[in-house]
This record gives structure tokens, sequence and C-alpha cells, in this order.
């Protein structure tokens, strides 16, 4: 057990425990039940890494939101002109539990019973507090604030706490990231108590209390705490009048009281809160993670057929999903959009991209190449969005501009965006590149490469040029199919009789599957000026097939 | 002093109308690979930047191995000019199969093809317009029978935007169409070989040369 005398710093803070006490047997301390954990009664010393803030130095940014239940029970865009209040059932008695400015204009205090309040105004508007949905409020900024810091926690009903101390050079500093934070907040219509400080603990208490502190340094927390009212500690409130009864009314008094006794009256757990708050224990906390899996829905309270405003719907949507995947670091190649109709079944629009993208713009646009020829069977009700698989985005480096000119890497990424705007048009079968395959059959000499596969970036051709012989001349124009042509005295008919100019080269291969070939290819003209590549077959009777033109 | 009359000026405004002085001139075109032929070429070749029109009666009568050498010299990767980046060459509505094997011998890098096949005419033109104006493509080939004046004019101007070369094959009853088309050139097999016509050249004359390919 370390001693209190290991810790001067502290020893001021705290009311000196007797080296007697803590030397006592310890049958009385253990006889009541409320110390159930292992809790050190001298003040722990601080860890040395709290003191030092070059190792392991952690800042907690906390976030509270007085008036969550007001904000989470309806969106702060339709200003109501009489005011709103939140109402809470108490005991068989609808309460005020928050009102807004204009209900508090109107002299609704907080407390009064639901009939008092709409005796003082009777167009007011009352809603029922709905945990479930403060809850989704709270999930929904914890996702947005993931941008900011790796580790989230969500500390109670109406508490978000961020470490911040890994992000503050990205993100320019504290003051430039408080500023970030704080903006994005009111733009979400929360009004928010913010706080800095070294223990998550102390920057919940210093945000409860109003403060908009920042503290930086272990050693100033104690000082900061020190002057906070109880009412910041979220304790029970007969804990709390009690204490008043004791003339404790700050945390400065409570942390002055005896730990043994203090620890017997009010609790272990009340001691530790101190502790962890003060820096002197350690305070673990988990982080919250949001889904892994994007899935977002917009309900509507009619159906709507506007092909534009459904659009603005999706647009939403997509903006969600890129939030969703920028704080992740992740991109996606698919993208599903389900339209629900209140009848017929939903009507499905898959999109897809050559390269994992997060851009709504990029799959905006997408989109609206696809919903031009989407047919919607009747109006839509609502709209669901999933992301598909999601996988890393490369960090691309920036480029050095010196000559004005489209480099590899831009007009790459252009042409992945042109396969994938025709492809949304007119099918993904119907955009594709071309290879030589290492094969003598001439049908087989060659295949299709889809353009919307993962690398766009042109693979390089198996054949090597090399392996073509100069000499042998092969068409432009390959028809799919060898047409059959008529001969007359051993020579072909096309647009009248074809004069042979170059051959035979003769291809006999392919003997060992069912599609072997044994022909004579010749380079012919006809009489209209058009080259040909024609063939006759070696069997017993020759025919002879059109199979190329040299275009 | 010249004396300019209110309703000329009037009519010079109009955005509709076309004055030849005013089109700038393709300083230098991108050469054929024919000298025969860009010696007719104003700039010494096939405009860039602008829609040419290759008017065939029927397929195989050399209308690809006229472009060819131009097309193969966009398309290669060229090592000591390292920051002019190999382009790429949408074929739209190919009438065959080009043949890989064949276009490689003739040099064109194969991995810079893309092949669109559009189910029918009106998104011929879609494709080749969004081909043109992405900026991704130096060439554009597109086949199409059914192109009039004002798609012509559409595709002009997005070879402008995208800063491609535009090549339309259209049939021969098109040669009395009007069209906003830079170059026209009309091929026909002859006694002497495949002649070739410049029915309209910008900048340039009309000419009839005999066996260039």
């Amino acid at each position: 057990m370390p001693s209190a005398s290991k810790s001067p710093a502290t020893e001021r803070e705290i009311a000196p425990t007797p080296a007697a006490l803590g030397a006592r047997p310890a049958k009385r301390l253990q006889a009541p039940q409320t110390l159930q954990c292992a809790l050190p009664l001298t003040a722990p010393t601080l860890p040395q890494r709290m003191l030092t803030p070059t190792t392991a130095w952690r800042l907690w940014f906390c976030i509270y939101l007085p008036n969550l239940p007001l904000e989470a029970s309806g969106s702060m865009h339709d200003v109501s002109e009489d005011g709103r209040v939140v109402v809470e059932e108490q005991q068989g008695i609808h309460r005020v539990l928050l009102a807004d400015a204009k209900a508090q204009a109107a002299g609704i205090q907080p407390g009064q019973s639901a009939n008092a309040a709409l005796a003082l105004k009777s167009t007011l508007r009352l809603e029922e507090r709905s945990q479930l949905r403060e809850q989704q409020a709270l999930e929904s900024l914890a996702a947005w604030l993931e941008q900011f810091t790796s580790v989230v926690c969500i500390a109670g009903s109406d508490v978000v706490l961020l470490e911040i101390a890994g992000s503050l050079r990205l993100y320019g500093g504290l003051q430039s990231l408080r500023q970030q934070i704080a903006a994005g907040l009111r733009q979400q219509g929360f009004d928010a108590s913010l706080a800095i400080a070294p223990t998550p603990l102390g920057s919940t208490w210093l945000a409860r209390g109003g403060r908009r502190s920042c503290i930086r340094e272990a050693e100033n927390l104690a000082a900061a705490l020190r002057t906070l009212p109880l009412a910041c500690l979220d304790w029970p409130a007969a804990l709390c009048e009690s204490l008043t009864g004791m003339g404790i009314d700050s945390i400065g008094d409570c942390v002055r009281l005896p730990r043994e006794g203090f620890a017997r009256r009010f609790g272990a757990r009340r001691l530790l809160e101190l502790d962890r708050a003060l820096g002197r224990l350690p305070d673990p906390r988990t982080g919250w993670r949001s889904a892994e899996r994007f899935c977002a829905d917009y309900e509507m309270t009619e159906e709507q057929s506007d092909c534009e405003l459904l659009l603005t719907i999706c647009r939403e949507l997509l903006q969600s999903l890129e939030q969703f995947l920028l704080v992740r670091q992740l991109g996606t190649q698919h993208v599903r959009f389900n339209f629900f109709h209140l009848k017929s079944p939903a009507t499905s629009l898959s999109l897809r991209c050559a390269a994992a993208d997060r851009s709504v713009d990029h799959w905006f646009d997408l989109l609206r190449i696809r919903f031009e020829r989407l047919t919607l069977p009747e109006p839509v009700i609502s709209v669901r969005l999933y992301g598909g698989g999601t996988q890393a985005l490369q960090a691309e480096t920036g480029r050095l501009a010196f000559h004005g000119m489209a480099t590899r890497h831009e007009r790459q990424y252009s042409i992945a965006q042109l396969a994938e705007r025709i492809a949304a048009r007119i099918g993904t079968q119907s955009v594709q590149g071309i290879t030589t395959v290492a094969e003598h059959r001439p049908h087989s000499a060659w295949r299709l490469q889809s353009k919307l596969c993962d690398k766009v970036v042109g693979a390089s051709s198996m054949v090597k040029r090399s392996m073509i012989k100069r000499g042998l001349q092969r068409p432009l124009w390959l028809l799919p199919e060898p047409a059959l042509l008529p001969a007359e005295q051993g020579l072909p008919l096309h647009q009248g009789r074809l004069t042979l100019l170059e051959g035979p080269e003769r291809l006999e291969t392919g003997w060992w599957d069912e599609d072997g070939i044994a022909r004579d290819y010749y380079t012919a003209v006809n009489p209209r000026g058009v080259h040909l590549w024609v063939f006759r077959n070696r069997n017993r009777t020759p025919v002879w097939y059109l199979h190329g033109i040299f275009g | 002093m010249r004396q300019v009359s209110p309703s000329l000026d009037k009519l010079l405004e109009n955005p509709r109308l076309w004055r030849g002085h005013s089109q700038r001139h393709a300083t230098s075109g991108l050469a054929s690979g024919y000298e025969r032929l860009d010696r007719h070429l104003p700039g010494g070749g096939w405009p860039q930047q602008a829609l040419t029109e290759i008017l065939i009666e029927q397929y195989g009568i050399g209308e690809l191995r006229l472009l060819i050498p131009a097309l193969a010299r966009l398309s290669a990767e060229d090592p000591i000019a390292n920051c002019a980046d190999p382009g790429w060459i949408a074929w739209v509505a190919p009438p065959f199969q080009p043949y890989p094997p064949a276009l490689q011998q003739s040099g064109i890098n194969l991995s810079r093809i893309l092949l669109v096949r559009p189910k029918n005419d009106s998104e011929v033109l879609w494709c080749a317009e969004q081909a043109l104006s992405s900026g991704a493509c130096a060439a554009v080939l597109l086949w199409s029978n059914t192109l009039d004046d004002q798609a012509s004019r559409r595709l002009q101007l997005a070879a402008e935007k995208g800063q491609s070369w535009a090549i339309a094959f259209r049939p021969l009853a098109a040669r009395t169409e009007p069209s906003a088309a830079a170059l026209r050139i009309e091929l026909q097999p002859g006694e002497r070989g495949t002649r070739l016509s410049i029915l309209k050249s910008r900048g340039g004359r009309p000419a009839v040369l005999h066996d260039v390919l």
C-alpha cells in the first residue's frame, strides 16, 4: 500500500490521514459492507505518468448535453411559435423536465406539472420524453465524433467523452479542435457544455459545472475541481443533501474529509470516483464503436413520386454514408438503394464503381444516370441505403503541377469514372477492354477484359510483341463467326470473285480439344477493293469461309 | 472609315452565325502517317480537338488503316516525353470485333482500348459524348448511321471540351447532309486503289487523292 508521505503534493489536498489509521488493525475497516473493493485508505500516489506529460499523456474532452431530451424529441428545424417542453411521468404526474426558451419566457419551469404549464400557456407543445430517441441521438453524435479521435465513450445518458491527446496535431491544436467540434455541435442543433481535463471524470464534472475550462496539466486539475459544487457530481440527491447538511458544498470540501470515514459513510464507490477524477487512480474507459456496415433509412411522412425530391433524399443518405466511411478511412465499391412502396415490393437499385470510393458527388453522379431510367411502380414511402463491403482507401500523394498536363493517375481515374458512367447507363457488359492471348487459333487469340474490375490500370497484354511474326498479316476486323462463302471454279466469291494475294498460312492446331482447326488462310481482295481474310477448310470437301476484314 | 450598319452589328452578335476568319486554326495537326495526305491537311495532319468524319460505302476499304498510324502514336508509351501520358482510345459501337492481335501488330497499345457497345443509336451518341468530354480519351471512334447536324455539333463541342479527337464513320449517303465536322473525308474504291476525297477541311481546301493507302 503506498504511503501518504510519498506524495507530498497531494497531502495538502487530502485530509492528512493519520499514519496510525493506516496501521490500525483491519478488523474495524472490514466490518462495514461499504468497503467491498480494495480501496486504499490512504490517498494513492499519483501515478508517475500522470505527472509527466511526456509519457502516455491523456486529455479528455467532455461534451455534456444538458438539453438532450428536448433536442432529441424533435427536429430543431421546426421552430414552433409557442415553445416546447418535454414532460416525464414522475409518480403518476406528468412533470416538465425541460422547457425551451420560449416556454421559459412564459414562466414555465422544470418540475412544474404539465397542467400547470398548460395553464401558463395553452398553446404549448408537450412532448413525452423518449429515452430511446435520446440514446439514438447520442449514438449518432458519437458516430459523428469518431472522425476526431479513435476513443469515443458514451458515459451515461447525456455525456460523450473523447480522448483527444493524439488528435491535437492533426486538427491544428486544442483551440482549433475545440472550435471544430463546437461548430459541428451547433450545426447539429445541440446545446453543449464543453470541458477539457486530463481525467475523464474530471472533465465530466467540469462540463456539468458549466465551466468552459481547458486544463492540460494534471497539476492544475485539483485546483479547478475543488471549487465545483456538489451538483456537478451526479450523485444521488439524498447523498448530496446529507453532505450539504454537514456543511460540505464543494468537491474541495469532500476531498478534505478523512478518507476512511468518507468511504464508510458515503460508500467506497464515491471515494473511488473522487480519486479517479483527481487522477490518483486509473480510470479505464471502453471505447464506443458504431456498426461496421452502413445502413440508413429515410422515412417519409407521405408517399412521394417526385424524382427530384427522391434524388435529394438519396443525396442526404449518401452524405451520411460518406461521413460513415470518412471516419473509418474506408471506401466502398458497391451501394444499394431500396425504395419501399406501400403495396408493391421494394424497388432495388445497385450501383457499382471501379475503385473503392466514398465521395458523395461520385455516387450521386452514377445514381442520377441510373435514376433517369428507373421506373417506380408506385410512389415511395421510404428509402434505405446499404453500403457494400468496405475496403481501405489508398492514400494518394499530391502532385506538383509542372506541365499542366494530366498525369497518369489523373487520367486513370477519369477513365475509371468514364467506364462507370457508361456502364451505369448501358450495362456492365457493354464496357470492355481487350487483350491478346497466346494462342494460334485466330478466334481464341484474344479475349475481352472487364473494365469495371478493381484494377482498371491496363494490365499489359499477355503476348509479347515479339511473339507475333511481322510477316503474318492479321485483319483489323474479325467476324464473330466465320461466314460461309460461295465458290466458283475453286475461288471464293464475295461481291465478285476474290483474288488471292497472300497465302496460304496453314493453321492446324487445337487437335487436343474439341475446337481443333485445320485451315489455310489467305489474304484476298474483291473487285471493290475490300481486303478480306478468308480460309479454306482442309477437309475432303474444301469450303471457303470469310473470317476477317482488313479495315 | 468603314460604315457598319446597326442591323449588321446585331446580326454579327448572333452566336449562331459562323464566321470563317474567327475560327482558330489548328496550329499543328496530328501527323497521319501518310505524307501525301498530311500535305493536304491544314496543320499537317489530323485536326485535333475536333470532329473528323469518314464517309464510307462499305467496311474494309482501308478506313481503319488510314487512322492506325495516328492512333498508334496516341496510345504509345513514350519514355522520352514522360509527362505526356498515353491516351485512351474508345471504340463506340464498332460494326465488327476489333481484332487485338492485328491492333497490336500495328503498334496500338491494347491496354488503352475501351470498347463500348451501346444497344441503340441514341446511346451511341451519348456514350461518345461522355467519352469525348471526360478528358480521358485521346481519341473516340464511333460508328453511327443516324448522326445528324445537331449531333455532329454536339460531338464537335465535346471534343473541344475534352481536348479529344472524335472520328465518326458514316455512310456515303450522309455526304449531302450538313455537318459541323472540321474535316470530312470520303473513301471510295477506285481503279487505282482507294480514292480519298477531302470534302470539307476547316482552313484547308477540298482535294482528291488516289491510292494514298
